[in-house]
C-alpha cells in the first residue's frame, strides 16, 4: 500500500475545500440545484414559451422520474431484477381511469386507490415468486408483465382493449382543477418529489442497509438473521405501489391510456434509466430518467436516425460507465474517504491514509 | 372426439413452431451457459438470418439448398460480430469485485439491448418497416398428404432441418475437442482458464454456433410464414427465452422439450381461445412451472454463489 502519494483527498484540513462544498453540504447543494430546476426553471421556461410540447415532456421525465426511482428501489438496492415493472404502471392506471370514468371517484381518492391496487397486485405477484433467485425471477416477472399486458388488451368488456380508455378527467384537488398546464406540471412535480424523498428515506436508512445486504447475498443476509423472504416481498410491494402511482398520474395527465403504454418495451426503457443512471444509487436513477426521455427529444431534428442513436449513445454510456453515471459508493470506498478524512491532519501536514 | 384429424394437424403446425422456438432457444442456453449473461440481441440474429436468406434468393435465385449454408455463415459471423461488440468490452474487468457486482452483469445485459436496438432501427433502414414477400417459388406452403392428414411442406422441412442441426450441435458438444471447451467453460470458465483452456475463443465459437442455430430459424420462419420484417425476431425471442429458463437454463434437452411444449400449446389454444389469449397460455405455463419447480424442469438445485 502506497502511503505517500499526495492525493486531493488527503489534504490538510486548512487546504480542504470549504465545508459546503464537501459531504452533507454538497448534497444540500446539489438537491437545493435539483429543487430549484424542478420548480423554477422548468415551470418559468412552461409559462415564457407556453409551448404544450414542453409542458407533456417535462410531465413525462417526472412520471418516468417516480418509476425509475421504484424500480431502483427494488432492483438496484434489493437486487431483485424485475422487467415487468411497465405492467404495474399499467394497473394504477387502470385503476385510476376505471375508478374515475365508471365510478366518478376524485383524484384525492384514485391516486392512493391506483397505488394501492397496484400494491396488492404486487404482494400476490411476489407471494409465489419470492424464492426464485436470480435470472428466475426476472423471467416470472416478465411472464407476468406480459400477462397482464395481454389482459388489458383482450378483456374488452372492462378494459376497452385496444381502443383504450378515453376522457380521463384532469388532476382536481378540493374544487382546484390542475387544468393549465403549469398547474398539471406543478402537481406532477410535487408527487414525483414526495415519491421520490420517501423512497430515499427508506432506502437511506438501517432498513435500506437491510435490502442491501440480501442483495449482495441472501443467503448470509439469511443467516444473519434478517428475514430475507418478508424484505423482499415488502421491496417489491414499495416499488409497485410507486409504479401504480405513477400510472394513475399518466391516466390523470393524458387523459387516455390504451395498453400499449405498459408493455414490455416500456419496462426495459425503465431498467435502462436505473442502469444508466447507476444501479442501486437513487440519483442516478433520477438523472437516468431524464437522461433516456430528454435525450430521444433533442435528437428529433435527425428524424428518421433518432433511435439508432438513441441505442447508440446507450451502447456508449454503458460501455464507457459500467456501473452507471451516478454509481453507487462501494462500502469500502466509503471506509477508507472515512479513514483518510480522520488520519489526515496527524502528521503534522504529512498526508498520511490509504490511497 | 380430441383425436381428429384437425387436431392432429394442429398438433404438427405446432410441433413445427416449437423446433424454431428450440433452434432458438438452444442458442440462447449454449451463450447463457458459457457467460451467464442473457443475449437480448439474439432475436436480431434471427432477423439477420431471414434478411440476408431473402436478400440472396432475390438477388442469385439459387436452389433452397444453397441458402441454407450462406445462412449459417452470416449467422456465425454476426454472432462473432456480436460478442465483439457488445459482450468483450465487459470482460476487460477482471477483478472479483466487478465479476460480482450486479451493476455490472446488468450492463452486459442491457448493452446486448442497445446493440439490437441499433440493428433492429439500420434493418428498419434498409429495408423499411414493413412486411416483406418472400418469391413464391421459395414459399414452403404446398400441402403433403400423409395419410389423412395434410401437413404443409414447410413443417417437413423444419423437422428435417431441425433434426439435423440437433445432431450436429449433439456431435460437437460430445465428440469433438471444441465442445467439451464450451462444456468446461459453462461448467466453471474459472476452472476451464486455469486447466489451459482458451476461454475467449471458446466463447466466440459458442456465439458462432448459437447464432447459426438462430439465423437458420429466421430463413426457416420466413419461408414458412412467407413474409418477413425487421420485428421479426421479438416475439420467437421472448419465447425461446422462456422455453430456456422453463427448460432449467443451463439444459440444451430440458430447453428443447419446453421449447416444444410450447409450440404445441400454443398452437392448440388457438383452437379455443382467439388467438389475442394465445400469450396467456405461454406465460401461465412459465409461471406455473416456475411456481413449482423454481429452477426449471432440469435444472441444477442452487449452487452457493
Amino acid at each position: 500500500m502506497d502511503v505517500n502519494v499526495p492525493d486531493a483527498r488527503l489534504m490538510p484540513a486548512t487546504l480542504a475545500p470549504p465545508a459546503a462544498f464537501s459531504g452533507r453540504g454538497r448534497r444540500f447543494a446539489w438537491t437545493l440545484l435539483l429543487l430549484a430546476v424542478a420548480f423554477g426553471a422548468v415551470p418559468a421556461a412552461i409559462v415564457g414559451t407556453g409551448s404544450s410540447y414542453l409542458a407533456q415532456i417535462a410531465i413525462t421525465t417526472m412520471i418516468f422520474v417516480i418509476l425509475s426511482a421504484s424500480l431502483n428501489h427494488v432492483t438496484g438496492t434489493a437486487g431483485l431484477l424485475s422487467i415487468g415493472h411497465a405492467a404495474f404502471y399499467g394497473i394504477g392506471a387502470y385503476a385510476a381511469a376505471l375508478l374515475s370514468t365508471k365510478l366518478g371517484l376524485p383524484f384525492i381518492v384514485t391516486l392512493p386507490a391506483a397505488g394501492l391496487i397496484a400494491a396488492l397486485f404486487g404482494f400476490l405477484v411476489a407471494l409465489p415468486t419470492m424464492r426464485l433467485v436470480s435470472i428466475y425471477f426476472a423471467v416470472a416477472t416478465l411472464g407476468i408483465g406480459e400477462m397482464i399486458y395481454v389482459i388489458l388488451l383482450n378483456w374488452v368488456d372492462f378494459t376497452r382493449g385496444p381502443m383504450g380508455i378515453r376522457g380521463i378527467p384532469p388532476i382536481e384537488l378540493f374544487g382546484w382543477q390542475a387544468d393549465t398546464l403549469l398547474s398539471r406540471y406543478l402537481a406532477v412535480a410535487v408527487i414525483a418529489v414526495a415519491c421520490v424523498w420517501v423512497l430515499h428515506r427508506l432506502t437511506h436508512s438501517y432498513y435500506g442497509n437491510a435490502l442491501r445486504a440480501l442483495r449482495e447475498d441472501d443467503q448470509c443476509a439469511d443467516s444473519m438473521g434478517i428475514n430475507v423472504e418478508r424484505l423482499k416481498i415488502e421491496s417489491f410491494v414499495v416499488a409497485t405501489f410507486f409504479a401504480g402511482i405513477a400510472g394513475a398520474l399518466l391516466a390523470h395527465t393524458s387523459a387516455y391510456i390504451a395498453p400499449d403504454n405498459f408493455r414490455f418495451m416500456e419496462s426495459i426503457l425503465i431498467l435502462a434509466m436505473v442502469v444508466v443512471g447507476g444501479l442501486g444509487s437513487l440519483p442516478g436513477a433520477v438523472v437516468g430518467a431524464l437522461f433516456m426521455i430528454v435525450l430521444p427529444e433533442a435528437l428529433r431534428d435527425i428524424g428518421d436516425y433518432r433511435m439508432i442513436a438513441v441505442g447508440a449513445t446507450m451502447f456508449l454510456s454503458i460501455l464507457l460507465l459500467p456501473k452507471g453515471m451516478l454509481a453507487e459508493g462501494t462500502a469500502l470506498g466509503f471506509v477508507r474517504r472515512s479513514f483518510s478524512r480522520g488520519w489526515a491532519t496527524i502528521a503534522g501536514g504529512t498526508p498520511v491514509g490509504w490511497k | 372426439m380430441v383425436f381428429d384429424v384437425f387436431f392432429l394437424q394442429q398438433v404438427i403446425n405446432g410441433l413445427s413452431i416449437g423446433c424454431v422456438y428450440a433452434l432458438m432457444a438452444i442458442g440462447f442456453t449454449l451463450i447463457f451457459g458459457v457467460l451467464n449473461v442473457v443475449n437480448f440481441a439474439h432475436g436480431e440474429v434471427y432477423t439477420i438470418g431471414a434478411f440476408v436468406g431473402l436478400m440472396v434468393i432475390t438477388a442469385l435465385a439459387p436452389p433452397l439448398l444453397a441458402v441454407v449454408p450462406l445462412v449459417l455463415a452470416v449467422g456465425a459471423v454476426s454472432g462473432v460480430g456480436l460478442e465483439r461488440i457488445a459482450f468483450r468490452p465487459f470482460r476487460r474487468f477482471t477483478d472479483e469485485a466487478s465479476q460480482k457486482s450486479r451493476a455490472m452483469r446488468e450492463a452486459t445485459l442491457l448493452s446486448s439491448l442497445a446493440v439490437s436496438i441499433v440493428t433492429r432501427e439500420i434493418m428498419m433502414h434498409i429495408f423499411g418497416g414493413d412486411m416483406q414477400g418472400i418469391p413464391s417459388g421459395y414459399l414452403l406452403q404446398q400441402p403433403v398428404a400423409i395419410g389423412p392428414i395434410m401437413v404443409a411442406s414447410g413443417s417437413l422441412v423444419i423437422f428435417a432441418t431441425s433434426a439435423v442441426m440437433l445432431g450436429a450441435l449433439q456431435f460437437l458438444l460430445y465428440r469433438t475437442q471444441t465442445g467439451l471447451g464450451i462444456r468446461a467453460v459453462s461448467n466453471n470458465q474459472l476452472g476451464a482458464r486455469y486447466v489451459g483452456i482458451n476461454t475467449d475463443r471458446t466463447i466466440v465459437t459458442t456465439f458462432a454456433v448459437g447464432s447459426m442455430l438462430g439465423a437458420t430459424a429466421g430463413i426457416l420462419v420466413g419461408l414458412y410464414d412467407g413474409a418477413i420484417s425487421p420485428h421479426m425476431g421479438f416475439a420467437p425471442g421472448v419465447k425461446a427465452f422462456v422455453a430456456m429458463v422453463m427448460g432449467g437454463l443451463s439444459s440444451i434437452p430440458g430447453a428443447v422439450a419446453c421449447a416444444l411444449l410450447l409450440g404445441v400449446s400454443e398452437s392448440i389454444a388457438t383452437e379455443f381461445l382467439s388467438s389475442g389469449w394465445k400469450d396467456l397460455i405461454t406465460y401461465s405455463l412459465l409461471v406455473i412451472t416456475l411456481v413449482f419447480f423454481p429452477q426449471g424442469l432440469f435444472g441444477h438445485g442452487r449452487e452457493r454463489a
